[in-house]
């Protein structure tokens, strides 16, 4: 399985625009670049009034949900998919082996002009993951140099005084 | 594979709660959310549950924590459904997988499942090309308050008999006991591993 590069600030500054311009090209709503395991890697657009990381993690787990059913009636893959709103609309779109595209759109919105704009940014978007594959897998970034707090009581329990009490 | 942002200085990872149906998983994430403090951000906790509460598809909690310093450190917290027809599923939600949480019920009668499970895990993982060995994961033997618990030595024989041990806790998650312990040291082996997988690389 590919594993996502370390991204540099040329790479999210490259998916950063590409996301941009699709917005501005196709008057979405907002667009994430998410992974397949489902984390959320770049957002853009008017991402206030949605939990990003939770529909990341959602919309990860409904496309390849989609994979699987896409082998039960004997095809590859499908490559997007499409949920529709009344307010608002959702494209999920595959980029790679590892990204996904996700683009909210208004409901009125045609979702085959969403599609038309997003394959030109998903391919911007896997040309530049290639690229970032391509660069020395370590370049840049040191985790040894990284700082590490004392991790052995990193998530602490609320006492059950505090608890009664909040 | 964690996920490395170093434009943004973000680092996140991905922890898979795995078991058998209602070994107390979904209650493990519930603790967590529920009386986790000192924390920079929480999360919704999200599941995608049955009519009659038992998980679907997953369970999801983001955490973000002060980890590293300077880095935010974007913990990803899931269940998988334990009931053996939803296979496909848990290896939906193994993909990606930074480190896992084996949650085993500590119940007599629950053995022949814990066993199966275990076993279905690591088939699911070859099924993605990851192996145990390179994980990290810990194992929690819940449940340990009711009167048919197995003795811990059983279980670490039955689970936990491999060339190298990890570490494991006996908890009762209903009552949050147990539940912080194994979540600060998965935190700690994983994060361990990748700084001396950094260290490896540099030498």
């Amino acid at each position: 399985m590919l594993s996502l590069p370390q991204l540099i600030e040329e790479d999210v500054a490259v998916l950063d625009a590409a996301l941009g311009d699709l917005i501005t090209r196709s008057e979405a709503t907002a667009a994430l670049v998410i992974d397949k395991g489902g984390p959320l890697i770049i957002e853009r657009g008017n991402c206030d009034d949605f939990d990003t990381t939770t529909m990341a993690a959602l919309a990860a787990g409904s496309y390849c949900a989609n994979q699987a059913i896409a082998g039960l009636v004997g095809e590859s893959d499908f490559s997007s998919v499409y949920q529709q709103g009344v307010a608002h609309s959702l494209l999920v779109q595959n980029v790679d082996d590892q990204l996904l595209l996700v683009v909210i759109f208004r409901a009125s919105l045609s979702v085959g002009a969403i599609k038309y704009f997003a394959a030109s940014t998903t391919q911007l978007i896997a040309a530049q993951l290639s690229r970032a594959r391509e660069r020395a897998p370590d370049e840049g970034m040191d985790l040894v140099e990284l700082n590490l707090a004392d991790t052995s009581s990193l998530f602490q329990r609320r006492e059950p005084e505090q608890q009664r009490a909040g | 594979m964690a996920i490395i942002n170093q434009a943004t200085r973000e680092l996140q990872v991905k922890i898979v709660y795995y078991g058998p149906a209602k070994c107390g998983k979904t209650t493990n994430l519930e603790q967590v959310h529920a009386n986790v403090q000192n924390v920079q951000e929480k999360g919704k906790l999200v599941s995608l549950a049955t009519s009659s509460d038992r998980t679907l598809f997953f369970d999801f909690l983001p955490i973000e924590a002060m980890a590293i310093k300077g880095f935010k450190t974007k913990f990803q917290l899931y269940t998988v459904p334990g009931q053996v027809i939803y296979n496909t599923t848990r290896q939906l939600v193994l993909r990606g997988v930074d480190g896992i949480v084996f949650a085993a019920d500590s119940q007599w009668d629950k053995m022949k499942e814990n066993v199966e499970s275990f076993q279905n895990l690591e088939e699911n993982l070859k099924n993605l090309k990851l192996n145990l060995a390179d994980i990290p994961y810990v194992i929690q033997y819940n449940k340990r308050d009711l009167p048919g618990a197995a003795p811990v030595d059983y279980l670490e024989y039955l689970l936990n008999n491999r060339d190298v041990q990890v570490p494991s806790f006996e908890a009762c998650a209903s009552k949050c006991e147990g539940v912080f312990e194994t979540l600060n040291m998965i935190t700690r082996l994983l994060l361990h591993k990748f700084i001396n997988e950094s260290q490896r690389k540099a030498a």
